[in-house]
């Protein structure tokens, strides 16, 4: 066979690396290794002129294979298949060792750290080795966008597709748009009317002629991959509709916290709690009163009902803190005599104005009481001085266990997943975490697209949101799919599975491993076939495989056990073995 | 203090109720603790300025009836300097001392002098009145009073009135002492002990042995003399001011109370005589503080006179005209001028006797005993804490 010619680059990546690794001694045993024709190490790899050191070491040692020795492959393997490919060499004949995250970060002795860097080097070297070009592959995007949910994300996607002129079918399962916006009188902190922003939102989707919205209906199915999906539409009264589309955007909004479940509060019990969600309900009549009718002359606004407790949901619900500021003020103005209690747990008014929000409520006679969240929830009894309720609880402060008398009780109920998260999960082919909200791609890098090329999750389904993260999400999502649509094309992971069909004895027990649906069975050859185009590469057919027909592209067998064989082996063992 | 609490209720309007008592914008403290940090004289089982703060913000009226954190404090403003939202805490425990002094006088009229300055002039006038009037016409002038002049020229002061020999004059003058002191000490313990039932026995988390009250006795008297406390603050020249006007005082009442008839004599002693020399001492020591304390109070600086409760400005009003009509009467004396010295003596009574009725058991001069039993409860309830908590750890810790 023939000679490999493999060139190894050794990054210091400033002082990261090079302090507890020995870089020049790297490189330099690497020199050693079969089928190494050159090692080098230099400052910075990525940079420009390291770059170009690559690309020129290249075209003038004749080089085939290239092993570079940095950071994680997730940081700068993009930059450095790039280099190879301006090389001209294939891009797939690069293997990265990460001797950033997984040595030199995390180890405290430079002489076992440059041991394993070593090893990591060489692990890389043995499997470069056996690396083989790959093609990319490109397909067509077809421009239309499905947006599950018609909120404020759904709708705010839909209407920057349309100013760009492209079509959008939004579903709505309810009978009209506006999702949990169109329930809030006011918005935090500038205690802003949203009524008329949202029902403006509203009538600007429902004019527009790219915007195709079916209400009262849900997604039952969705076929197909980026570029080419193709779903089906039910609405309540069994109308159907089969529509294709290039994208997807999720925005199924959120489910608010059951207030029943906090037994200490007696939601059913007392006819003075009631929930958030209600209280927005009254403010917008204009009229505050209990569920007895009368004018509260005592409230008390008790945070982080269901959130940010072990009991219920570990999660902060983010809007909370500010929303029940934004009521306290709204009392303030409504029933100026009022007594008025904030009883928080930690107060979180993160984001631009809303401290301000905070200090400027402070100052407005209202009493602000801490408890404890992790300790027991403040318990609401019948009063016996009074008519209304009286909430028992330690104050943090102050260490004093105090009584709150109230005839009206907030509670600030959280934000949760909608129970059909589920199944939207499974027809959009997206994770959920494990408080039912979807998980998007990554969680600082990419933070609209999910792991399913195509898919964006946007708004509270992804997580507690409000309103401004809500509509940067959609617009964020949308510029991901125009850039799709404009191109009109995308390319598509070459790191897929191949079943040999001479092997595969159609068992058909990969179909029913494939998280993406990518596997089929060819009934007339009694074998399996992958959708190239669905497959991610992900390897779970392989090791089902009971026959061990199928291998992924650039993680062969043959590529992995080279890997650990170069990982497990002394240098000086390696030396002495065969480039093949 | 820790252990097992009743459940108590907030109330909202109490931060507005102590407004009258003294001016902060308490509502702005958020609990950072700089102030209990800088405090020298706050310490474990006894923290404060930010505990109190929160009780107040809580309107727990009880729990700061029953406090004694207040009393502990001498106001040398740290706390008040560091606060970052400009809350000042100082002048909240001033606050409290005020409307403590309230809480413990059963007469109720405590409250009348300290939430109404009327109340509190028009008490003055009534007592100065009566004093005036009871001079005029049982004790007028005899008519024959410009030859009560002795050999070196002074006035005899107590030959001064029609139909009472000078022996009988000191005596009515003595007596009138003692009624004086005995209603005014009356009233005073009898508020004591009504702040030793509201900080010592409704606390029922500590249980102080009978020995305690022996072991600690001596703190009593020590910290009435010396004020060691105060000499704990970092402005230790606050604390020195505050001793020459105590010392000043305590000197002058007990010269006039106890020994006046070898003070108030028909000869003039010598300068270098002790009753002079103790009479100058007290009365440097007096204007001294005086003067600083209105030069401060008007200029608003530094933080701790920032705010001038009525109460305080009818005290150095009254003080400085005890003082000053003192020293007058003092010079009218040794000039020989019979008639002025007679006039001047019934204003010095008119001055003297009304603050003394109305500052000892209802306003701030009950101070002086206020602190110096809120130092002996608190050593009480230290000592008691100390030692159920070595019972408890002992030996492993000590």
């Amino acid at each position: 066979m023939e000679e490999k010619r493999i060139g190894v680059y050794v990054c210091w990546c400033g002082t990261n690396i090079a302090m507890m690794v020995d870089v020049k001694d790297v490189s330099k045993e690497m020199e050693k290794l079969p089928g190494v024709v050159l090692a080098k190490n230099y400052k910075y790899m990525c940079s420009d002129p390291g770059q170009d050191m690559i690309i020129k070491d290249i075209k003038k040692y004749n080089l085939d294979r290239i092993v570079v020795a940095a950071c994680s492959p997730r940081i700068h393997e993009i930059t450095f298949r790039n280099a190879l490919e301006n090389a001209g060499l294939n891009p797939y004949m690069l293997q990265m060792a990460n001797i950033s995250e997984q040595d030199s970060w995390v180890h405290t002795d430079r002489i076992e750290a440059t041991r394993k860097a070593k090893s990591l080097v060489a692990a890389a070297i043995r499997r470069v080795i056996h690396h083989k070009p790959l093609k990319k592959r490109i397909v067509n995007v077809h421009p239309n966008t499905l947006i599950i949910g018609g909120g404020v994300a759904g709708m705010s996607a839909a209407l920057e597709l349309s100013e760009a002129g492209k079509k959008s079918f939004l579903i709505e399962k309810s009978d009209q748009l506006g999702g949990t916006a169109a329930k809030l009188k006011l918005s935090f902190p500038y205690l802003n009317d949203v009524v008329n922003d949202i029902s403006n939102l509203i009538k600007r989707v429902e004019k527009s002629e790219h915007i195709q919205v079916i209400l009262n209906a849900e997604v039952q199915e969705i076929h197909g991959f980026i570029g080419n999906f193709n779903g089906i539409v039910k609405t309540t009264d069994e109308k159907e509709y089969s529509i294709e589309f290039g994208n997807t955007i999720v925005a199924t909004g959120l489910k608010s916290f059951d207030a029943g479940k906090l037994k200490n509060y007696g939601y059913w019990k007392y006819s003075e709690v009631i929930t958030s969600i209600e209280f927005e309900l009254l403010v917008k009549q204009g009229v505050v009163v209990n569920k007895k009718g009368i004018v509260p002359e005592n409230i008390a606004i008790i945070h982080c009902a269901g959130s940010r407790n072990e009991n219920y949901n570990n999660y902060c619900s983010r809007t909370c803190c500010m929303s029940a500021l934004k009521y306290a003020n709204q009392l303030r103005n409504l029933l100026p005599d009022a007594n008025i209690f904030e009883m928080y747990a930690d107060m979180r008014t993160f984001g631009r104005g809303c401290e301000e929000l905070y200090t400027s409520t402070s100052r407005k006679g209202i009493m602000f009481l801490m408890f404890d969240q992790r300790a027991e929830l403040p318990l609401i009894k019948e009063d016996e001085r009074g008519n209304g309720v009286v909430i028992e609880f330690k104050e943090l402060l102050s260490g004093e266990e105090i009584q709150v008398p109230a005839d009206l009780v907030i509670l600030m109920v959280g934000m949760e997943a909608h129970e059909n998260a589920k199944s939207v999960s499974h027809l959009s082919g997206i994770s959920m975490d494990s408080n039912g909200f979807f998980i998007e791609k990554h969680p600082k890098l990419d933070p609209v697209a999910t792991t399913t090329d195509g898919v964006y999750v946007v708004g509270s389904c992804q997580a507690p949101k409000d309103i401004p993260d809500s509509v940067s999400q959609a617009k964020a999502a949308v510029a991901r799919i125009l850039a799709t649509i404009l191109r009109g094309t995308v390319e598509v992971e070459v790191t897929t599975a191949e079943i040999n069909a001479d092997i595969c004895c159609g068992c058909q027990f990969c179909i029913s491993v494939c998280p993406y649906g990518a596997n089929s069975f060819d009934a007339a050859n009694d074998v399996s076939v992958v959708n190239e185009v669905l497959c991610k590469g992900c390897g779970t057919c392989a090791t089902a495989c009971p026959s061990g027909a199928i291998s992924t592209k650039h993680f062969t067998d043959e590529q992995i056990l080279s890997q650990i064989e170069g990982l497990m082996a002394k240098v000086h063992e390696l030396e002495e073995l065969e480039t093949n | 203090m820790g252990g097992l609490t009743m459940n108590t209720r907030v109330n909202p309007d109490f931060e507005k109720e102590l407004q009258k008592y003294g001016k902060g914008n308490w509502n702005e403290c958020f609990h950072c603790g700089n102030c209990t940090a800088i405090c020298p004289l706050s310490e474990d089982g006894f923290l404060f300025p930010r505990n109190s703060i929160r009780t107040l913000q809580m309107g727990l009226e009880k729990k700061l009836e029953t406090s004694i954190e207040p009393w502990l404090c001498y106001y040398c403003g740290d706390c008040s300097e560091t606060c970052p939202r400009d809350a000042n805490p100082g002048e909240l425990m001033m606050a409290l001392r005020r409307y403590l002094t309230t809480r413990y006088d059963w007469t109720g009229l405590s409250k009348k002098f300290y939430t109404s300055a009327v109340w509190e002039y028009a008490a003055i006038a009534i007592i100065a009145l009566l004093v005036i009037v009871s001079f005029l016409v049982f004790l007028p002038l005899r008519p024959d009073a410009a030859l009560m002049v002795n050999e070196s020229g002074g006035v005899m002061i107590n030959s001064l009135v029609a139909g009472v020999s000078p022996d009988r004059f000191v005596t009515l003058i003595e007596y009138g002492d003692w009624l004086m002191a005995v209603i005014v000490g009356g009233l005073l313990i009898t508020n004591i002990f009504n702040m030793y039932y509201k900080t010592i026995i409704a606390d029922k988390t500590v249980k102080i042995p009978l020995s305690a009250y022996f072991k600690e006795f001596w703190q009593l008297i020590y910290n009435f003399v010396t004020q060691a406390s105060f000499s704990k603050c970092e402005k230790r020249s606050y604390w020195l001011g505050h001793l020459l006007l105590m010392t000043g005082y305590t000197i002058m009442f007990i010269i006039v109370v106890v020994f006046l008839p070898y003070f108030q004599i028909e000869e003039v002693v010598p300068v270098w005589h002790w009753q002079r020399l103790l009479g100058y001492y007290a009365t440097f020591g007096i204007l001294f503080f005086l003067g600083i304390v209105i030069f401060q109070r008007l200029r608003k600086n530094p933080i701790t006179m920032k705010f001038s409760h009525a109460s305080d400005w009818i005290f150095i009003i009254m003080l400085a005209l005890t003082t000053l009509t003192g020293i007058i009467l003092h010079i009218f004396r040794l000039a020989g001028m019979v008639e002025a010295t007679y006039y001047t003596y019934i204003i010095h009574l008119a001055v003297l006797v009304p603050m003394i009725v109305i500052e000892v058991p209802f306003s701030k001069w009950s101070h002086l005993a206020y602190r110096p039993f809120a130092i002996y409860f608190s050593k009480l309830k230290l000592a008691t804490l100390k030692e159920k908590s070595v019972r408890k750890l002992a030996p492993a810790i000590s």
